[in-house]
């Protein structure tokens, strides 16, 4: 007999005798098995079965009497096996074993035939059903006489519990949990909880406010001391079981810091570009980069919307945030946007002329209308400081420490620009009169004015900066020995290559660098009526043909290249081209003729340039020869460094730059680093100054004694494709790029500037073309506002791990996208809206402040509201979404209220079924409100009538009046259905639950389980189960939420032990079981060569049995003996 | 023949083994639906299609069974991850030995069914009952039925000494 304790339960089993006795009881399950299958034929034939001791039936086996037929057979000692046919195992497989735990024995003495869903509901014909049902019986009766008893594992379940989703129904299932003193994980993907409710105006069938209902439980979720918000997260990953998931979330990059940032919003203010679409208010208004997504936000935390990188700034070689000052343009701050570009160099005024600008070639605008003029926004906003004469900055405070910069170019400006501004006093050695270096100094007046120059190096030397110029430094010691800390090579490629052909000595012959330099220096020479010949194809070749022309002479360029190879700039030769300089292409010298001076000079047919591997290696036909008769030969084949001082003490290349570490700019001697064109051959403007930048980031590092490798000088996010940004703008303003208008005669006589500035207007607009690729422009204000430094750009998201018992999935539903019913106009007509926009507009802190407007701002006279939007529609979802009925109801009743519009709602059928909802709707009937009933064939703007000109007409036929009717409105709203979010499928795969076919998650049972899953402590609350409205979806919250507390409470569960075991004896160690498992619960034992499952790992699949050569690993509940058991039992007899 | 003796049609019987998860609970959703199909098919419960061991389907046939259905869920969503891969594995290694065997292969099916889809499962089983009653009964020893074929001679056997 078995033990029972006090309370009647039983607490231990009755061994298995050594006969088996089955007995089997047939259910009627009322008519549902009866009406099909002839019961009584049933029982008769299992009592024939071998082993069969009894055979019942009876009308409904599931309930007490018929599950004290079990019990009272058991305890009688006529069965110790037992057999149910009736329903599915899913549905009561756990009550029937309870009953025969209940009886005595093993609730594993057990098993189900299910002769209702698979016989009974399934089959035509009663005869066909009624030998089915034997055939399943034989079955479950052959395979229970093989059953063993087993033990279930328990597991303890942690008392944590996750809540997914943030919108009303996890925020009511969080504060449910939290309530009964249980710590709540509530991860939300939008930066704010509040969910759809959060849009609405007023909800049904009150008419209470929604926001006065929603954000008291808002803040008291916030606040809960129980409660752990993760708002801008997902969940990434979730392994695990019932009461011991373990969960990975990630904490996408808020760039604002949780801890210091108070919620004053000064940097939602401070955004350069206010004009984000904005979600919340489905498009229909803006609102900034950075921002809340509205005013009432939990946790009141903003957050940056930044894509990635947007594709100028991640190209520019400086590091200059150009999306960032473009955008401060655009919003006409212009000294902030020339701050941000001092933030990174000195030079704004030279790079805004004569920066080659690789920002435009990436510019996204570029596949529209053309590029936008980065550049000369750059110019404009330098220019618009330089103007101003502001007063000087005041030198920051002194860290006591000196920097020597030797050379004065763009690397050494800007090197010791961000080495003053960090306090350390910085003297440049400059060999030339002036400082400035190539900018000063080559770089043409007509393209680079002298002044701009100047009052660039101003910028550094009001921070206290000294210049000496003329003095060549050659001896590094020296710096040394005079108390510098640290010294900066940066003397770029200051000497010229030679031609090393003939003649190359004659009076008239200059190299391009020192022609430039003259004419720069204030002393050009005369060349007025002579004839000047450019050697080179490179841009100081043209810049010395240009600026030849404009001293007078006839000027020939003579290039080794072919056009298309030159390496100067494309627009540079043509413009060349266009001021009258003669081209020479695919041309080599051979020797300057001349006596004392120059005469002329003898070409060379130039074949080829690079060779094979793209190395400079000319090759001549040295019998096609060509001379040109001039007066003067300007030599521009190259530039070099001039280092041939510091070859003792530092390591040269071959070609004379200096060896230094490309990552920290570090030479071989540990106090002098060298940075720019001496580090990197000729190369550009702001590749210098980016050279430059990252040494003085170097230099800092090292005097501060901090390890230089792996730090980061420009965190940068991705750069964001063209094709994305294209993508998220839908339409595009046509907005013609400005036309560069150079002016030039075909002789132009003098050097002044060419390009002319843009006027305000014209960068204003052209700013405006921005297309905002990577959202966030950088700009820096909202950083530079923060009054406790809690933005921080450089930030990035995080992963936390979660432990946690049990699972609440809350995330909610998506609207239908009108856009698929294309008669409705949704996308075509702007005055056809959907509900949800509608709400937004009626919401007192939507994009029109509660008015009903049209898109021109006018208010409509009439508004017609389209029932059934993707929603009980073949074409589209067959099932009711079941709120829309009753929120169109409530928005023709405030949509009246607001704007004394005449209503009109196209219904099939009025769906108001809940407490209070009859009432509302018969309340709105009193208003006159105009309700046809009919399903809506189109909306056009087609009018056959005056009255329907310039309105919108609903097509539809009056089912009750029995004619098609057009009826004239300005406004239509669709109410749209409620489909499953857009990733489901793939959340679903993420919890391991399942998604039914519309795609909503499927339920255990939609009658009698309707919050749990498939899944062991996974529940459902909310839309994310089926279309709801507000009501339903709190209380299946508190389901949810209660479920969750049953378990938690019980403190363990037990697990279902089909787990898999190993037979030691029949095991060879032949490991085909160990990689078949997904999780990873089958290891060898090394000594033994046995395999060895884990149980609290093993899920119980079956996998590895199915593999076994030697059947040695079995799973309890389904092994070999029990499965071939049952086939043989249902063949066998029928 | 006497003129009483009707020919009766062959009904073949198909044994199938389906997943707890995805296959098993679609066939009781086409209950629930009270979609109608053959009565042919007998289901077999497993906790996952890679369970199915070989040796399962060669038992069916040597029991009787004229057809064998395999049902587990659609790739990429199984309860157990991969266990489908495994079944979809060993059921292209099964088909390739029973075609040896001189066994048709359309008794032999694999089927992806969710458990949203009650309706597949009426299809498949009708489209497979179908298939198998043209192909008629499959001809192998028959293994002894002692309830429903002759008893069998009672042999002497020798026991060794």
């Amino acid at each position: 007999m078995p033990e029972r304790d006090g309370n009647g339960k039983v607490t231990s089993w009755t061994p298995p005798e050594a006969e088996a006795k089955v007995g089997v009881y047939v259910c009627h399950c009322g008519l549902n098995i009866a009406g099909k299958v002839d019961v009584d034929r049933v029982v008769e034939f299992a009592a024939t079965l071998p082993g069969v001791e009894v055979a019942r039936n009876y009308k409904f086996m599931c309930s007490d009497p018929g599950q004290d037929l079990i019990r009272q057979d058991i305890r009688d000692g006529l069965v110790n096996r037992v057999v149910v046919a009736s329903c599915s195992p899913l549905m009561h497989e756990a009550t029937f074993r309870r009953a025969t735990a209940d009886g005595g024995i093993s609730p594993f003495y057990f098993q189900m035939a299910s002769i209702r869903e698979h016989v009974s509901w399934v089959t035509a014909d009663a005869e066909d059903a009624t030998e089915k049902a034997k055939a399943l019986v034989a079955g479950a009766v052959r395979r229970v006489l093989v059953h063993e008893h087993l033990e279930r594992r328990k597991v303890p379940v942690h008392p944590d519990v996750l809540v997914v989703g943030g919108g009303i129904s996890g925020i009511h299932a969080a504060l449910t949990l939290a309530n009964a003193g249980k710590h709540v994980y509530l991860v939300e993907r939008e930066p704010s909880v509040g969910g759809h409710m959060a849009m609405l105006d007023k909800t049904f069938p009150t008419l209470d406010c929604a926001a006065c209902i929603l954000t008291p439980k808002m803040v008291q979720l916030g606040q809960h001391p129980d409660v752990e918000l993760l708002t801008w997260s997902e969940v990434e990953e979730v392994s695990g079981y019932v009461g011991n998931f373990k969960v990975r979330v990630r904490k996408k990059a808020r760039f604002v810091d949780e801890e210091l940032c108070n919620g004053c919003g000064l940097c939602i203010e401070s955004c350069s570009w206010q004009n984000v679409p904005s979600e919340f208010d489905q498009g229909l208004g803006t609102r900034p980069v950075v921002y809340m997504p509205f005013p009432q936000a939990v946790p009141r935390l903003p957050v940056i919307d930044r894509a990635g990188s947007s594709p100028c700034t991640f190209t520019c070689p400086a590091g200059i945030k150009a999306h960032g000052y473009v955008s401060l343009v655009r919003a006409g701050r212009y000294e902030e946007a020339f701050q941000l570009v001092l933030d990174t160099t000195p030079l704004v005024g030279s790079l805004g002329r004569a920066c080659y600008a690789p920002c435009e070639g990436e510019c996204t605008r570029s596949s529209l209308e053309g590029p936008l003029p980065i550049r000369r926004l750059k110019r404009f906003v330098a220019d618009a400081h330089y103007r101003a004469a502001d007063g000087k900055l005041p030198p920051p405070a002194s860290n006591g420490r000196s920097v020597a910069v030797v050379g004065s170019g763009p690397a050494g400006l800007t090197a010791a620009w961000q080495l003053a501004r960090r306090g350390y006093a910085v003297k440049i050695f400059e060999a030339a009169p002036v400082p400035g270096g190539m900018l000063r100094l080559t770089i043409p007046a007509y393209r680079l004015p002298a002044e701009v120059v100047e009052r660039d190096v101003e910028n550094v030397t009001t921070l206290g900066v000294e210049i000496a110029t003329s003095t060549r430094v050659d001896d590094l010691e020296e710096l040394r020995r005079s108390g510098f800390d640290a010294v900066l090579v940066a003397t770029g490629t200051p000497a010229a290559v030679s031609l090393r052909v003939p003649g190359e000595d004659l009076d008239g012959v200059v190299t391009g660098l020192d022609f430039l330099r003259s004419i720069k220096l204030g002393e050009p020479p005369d060349l007025r009526g002579k004839v000047a010949v450019v050697i080179g194809g490179g841009n100081v070749a043209i810049d010395a043909a240009r600026s030849a022309r404009r001293l007078g002479a006839q000027v020939h360029v003579v290039s080794l290249e072919s056009r298309p190879e030159m390496p100067a700039y494309a627009w540079e030769v043509e413009d060349a081209l266009a001021e009258g300089v003669t081209l020479h292409d695919s041309w080599g010298v051979r020797e300057i003729l001349g006596e004392r001076r120059v005469a002329g000079i003898r070409l060379k047919r130039c074949t080829d340039v690079l060779d094979d591997e793209g190395r400079f290696s000319p090759q001549y036909d040295e019998s096609v020869l060509d001379d040109l008769v001039c007066d003067a030969v300007i030599v521009a084949v190259g530039m070099t460094p001039d280092t041939a001082a510091f070859a003792s003490r530092l390591r040269l290349h071959a070609n004379k730059t200096i060896e230094a570490d490309p990552v920290t700019l570090q030479t071989a001697v540990p106090w002098v680093f060298a940075a720019g064109d001496v580090v990197l051959g000729p190369t550009e403007i702001p590749s210098a100054v980016a050279q430059g930048r990252r040494a003085a980031f170097m230099i800092d590092r090292w005097l501060q004694g901090e390890e230089l490798g792996g730090a980061e000088l420009d965190p940068v996010l991705p750069v964001v494709a063209h094709a994305e940004v294209l993508a998220r703008w839908e339409r595009h303003p046509r907005l013609e790029p400005l036309a560069v208008s150079t002016r030039f005669a075909a002789a132009p006589s003098d050097f002044a500037e060419l390009e002319p500035p843009l006027t305000e207007e014209e960068a204003r607009l052209s700013a405006e073309r921005c297309l905002d690729c990577g959202i966030c422009s950088e700009c820096g204000q909202c950083v530079a506002v923060c009054p406790t430094d809690a933005i921080d750009l450089s930030g990035h998201g995080r992963e936390v791990e979660l432990e946690v018992g049990t699972i609440v999935l809350a995330t909610g539903f998506k609207p239908f996208d009108a856009r698929r019913i294309t008669e409705y106009g949704y996308g075509t007509y702007p005055n056809v809206y959907t509900s949800l926009e509608v709400e937004r507009l009626l919401n007192a802190s939507g994009p029109t402040q509660g008015e009903v407007a049209l898109r021109d701002g006018t208010r409509p006279a009439a508004v017609g509201i389209i029932h059934c939007v993707g929603s009980r529609d073949v074409r589209y979802n067959a099932y009711c979404s079941r709120v829309c009925c009753m929120y169109s109801l409530k928005l023709a009743h405030l949509i009246r209220e607001r704007s004394g519009a005449e209503v009109y709602n196209f219904y099939i059928d009025m769906r108001t079924p809940g407490k209070g909802y009859e009432e509302f709707y018969e309340k709105l009937l009193k208003e006159g409100m105009h309700l046809i009933r009919g399903r809506v064939a189109e909306v056009t703007d087609w009018a056959m009538s005056p009255e329907e000109e310039g309105r919108l007409v609903i097509r539809v036929e009056d089912t009750l009046v029995g004619t098609v009717r057009r009826i004239p409105v300005d406004m239509v709203v669709l109410a749209v259905g409620l489909e499953p979010q857009g990733d489901a499928e793939d959340v679903r795969r993420l919890f391991n639950i399942g998604c039914g076919p519309e795609g909503f998650f499927t339920e255990r049972h939609p009658k009698l389980a309707p919050v749990s899953t498939f899944t062991d402590g996974v529940f459902l609350a909310g839309a994310c189960q089926g279309p709801k409205d507000i009501p339903d979806s709190v209380a299946q919250a508190g389901a949810a939420a209660a479920e969750a507390l049953a378990l938690i409470d019980r403190g363990a569960v037990e697990l279902e032990p089909s787990t898999a075991f190993v037979d030691a004896a029949a095991c060879s160690g032949c490991r085909t079981c160990v990689p078949l498992c997904p999780f990873a619960a089958i290891t060898l034992d090394e000594a033994r060569k046995i395999a060895e499952v884990n149980e609290v790992l093993c899920k119980g699949c079956g996998i590895c049995v199915a593999a076994c050569p030697s059947g040695a690993i079995q799973q309890h509940l389904f092994t070999d003996e029990q499965v071939l058991a049952e086939i043989e039992g249902v063949l066998a007899y029928a | 023949m006497p003129d009483s003796v009707v020919e009766q049609p062959f009904e073949p019987r198909i044994v199938a083994f389906f997943c707890t998860w995805c296959t098993y609970t679609a066939a009781d959703l086409a209950g629930i639906s009270r979609l109608e199909y053959a009565p042919n098919v007998r289901v077999v419960r497993l906790m996952c299609s890679g369970r199915v061991d070989p040796q399962f389907v060669l038992a069916a046939f040597r029991h009787g069974a004229d057809g064998v259905l395999v049902g587990g869920c659609h790739p990429g969503d199984c309860h157990y991850q991969q266990g489908n891969f495994n079944a979809l594995r060993r059921f292209e290694l099964l088909r390739q030995t029973l075609e040896e065997l001189g066994i048709e292969e359309e008794r032999l099916r694999l089927e992806w069914i969710s458990a949203a889809e009650g309706d597949k499962v009426q299809r498949v089983c009708n489209e497979m009952t179908e298939q198998v009653r043209r192909l008629g009964p499959l001809r192998l020893s028959p293994v002894p039925r002692p309830h429903v074929d002759e008893p069998q001679v009672e042999l002497a056997v020798e026991v060794a000494p």
